[in-house]
């Protein structure tokens, strides 16, 4: 009895000694299998997911499509929400600009919107929401917070035309800050302007600052007009001209301010 | 009724030219909605009403405009006169057509406007400038005018089915 109860426990000790060592195997195999195994399960998991998903979707339709409806509404009202709300910042961020703008200047000016724009490509116009009834004249200087615009040209009770200074028929006197060399500012209807009647020994160079040099009386001295990218030789090659960048971006424009005297 | 809806299509347009239009800029160059107005109602309407809404046309265009008052008053009905001569001879039934049309007027008008703008003492622009506006005005115009045409007669010429 003793020699066979001796043998079992044996053999239990052995069985319980490979199961252990089977368990320690497999827990330290487990983690390294389980990533390619789900990997390879993924395929048929996704497969049976979206049989559930289907047919939760037959059988709950009517419910899924009211609340579908529902979440959409709610959608668009936040999108507009959103939209309202950028809107508005953006707007209070120019402001904020042109108000400070208007702090620092020492002269009179008056807020106004851009409303409309020329009908034809060979002018570059702006009808603003200001007119002679808050002050306007012909003749006054546009600017933004970045830089001068342009000019009024013909004002109604309340509306006004304003000339682009990126129109060949609008001239402006300028000069580079740096050297205070002279030049007239004109128009290209593009996205640049030009500087003409400099002087073949100019002193201009790439990069130059070109602001407004008081000579042309609707213009305070100093406004920026814009950067020099570009200069050349006239055909005549009496002189030069210089291709500037406008400080500011004429093709969206929204508020201005007309500085009154 | 009809003439009354198309003057109310001009209108319409006219102000899409002053705001919305310059969103739809390609360098710079939006097309002429009212020039195509003008042929519309140069191939589907009687003369009296062609010549009405060209002046129409022009009024707004001239309004918005800088310079002097009144070059799009003359210019616009003397091509919708033009035009309506010209249908009578030739067939302007596809949009190919009206398309080489248009490409052509809106190159005529502009070329005619510069010398009056130019006679006007206006100071001139150089070549470049020039041909660049030109070339891609009467390009993009006449390649937006077959959709103008269908969303004129679409939601203001339901009954021009038959005519353009």
């Amino acid at each position: 009895m003793i020699p066979r109860l001796n043998k079992l426990n044996k053999k239990n000790i052995i069985l319980a000694v490979i199961l252990v060592f089977l368990l320690l195997v497999s827990s330290s195999l487990i983690p390294a299998l389980r990533i390619p195994i789900i990997n390879n399960l993924k395929y048929p998991l996704n497969f049976l997911t979206l049989i559930r998903r289907e047919a939760g979707g037959i059988i709950f339709y009517h419910r899924n499509l009211v609340e579908n409806q529902r979440l959409k509404k709610e959608i668009n009202l936040l999108r507009q929400r959103l939209n309202t709300t950028e809107e508005i910042r953006l707007e209070n961020r120019r402001l904020e600009n042109l108000l400070s703008l208007k702090q620092k200047a020492s002269y009179k000016v008056i807020a106004a919107r851009v409303i409309a724009r020329a009908p034809d490509n060979w002018s570059s116009v702006a009808i603003i929401d200001k007119g002679r009834f808050h002050g306007i004249k012909p003749g006054l200087a546009v600017v933004t917070y970045l830089g001068l615009v342009g000019r009024v040209i013909e004002t109604a009770t309340s509306t006004s035309k304003i000339m682009l200074i990126n129109d060949p028929s609008l001239g402006v006197s300028g000069i580079v800050q740096r050297s205070r060399q002279e030049g007239l500012v004109s128009g290209t209807l593009g996205n640049s302007l030009i500087m003409r009647y400099l002087p073949r020994d100019s002193d201009i160079c790439v990069s130059d600052v070109i602001i407004t040099s008081g000579l042309t009386e609707a213009y305070p001295k100093g406004l920026f007009i814009g950067t020099v990218v570009a200069i050349g030789d006239e055909f005549s090659r009496l002189s030069r001209y210089a291709i500037i960048k406008p400080a500011v971006n004429l093709s969206n424009i929204e508020e201005v301010l007309i500085i009154a005297p | 009724m009809r003439n009354w809806i198309f003057a109310l299509a001009i209108a319409t347009l006219s102000i899409l030219q002053v705001t919305l239009l310059d969103y739809l800029k390609v360098f710079g160059v939006k097309p002429d909605l009212l020039l195509i107005c003008v042929v519309i109602a140069s191939v589907s309407l009687e003369l009296k009403w062609v010549l009405f809404f060209a002046i129409f046309s022009g009024f707004l265009k001239d309004i918005f405009a800088p310079g002097a008052f009144g070059i799009n008053i003359l210019m616009l009905p003397l091509w919708g006169f033009l035009t309506r001569q010209l249908s009578k001879k030739i067939s302007i039934d596809n949009d190919s057509r009206r398309m080489v049309l248009i490409f052509v007027i809106v190159i005529f008008n502009d070329i005619a406007s510069r010398m009056i703008f130019l006679f006007l003492g206006n100071p001139s622009i150089s070549l470049g400038i020039f041909l660049r506006i030109i070339i891609l005005e009467s390009l993009y115009t006449a390649l937006v005018s077959p959709l103008v045409f269908r969303i004129i007669k679409l939601v203001f010429l339901k009954d021009l089915e038959e005519t353009i």
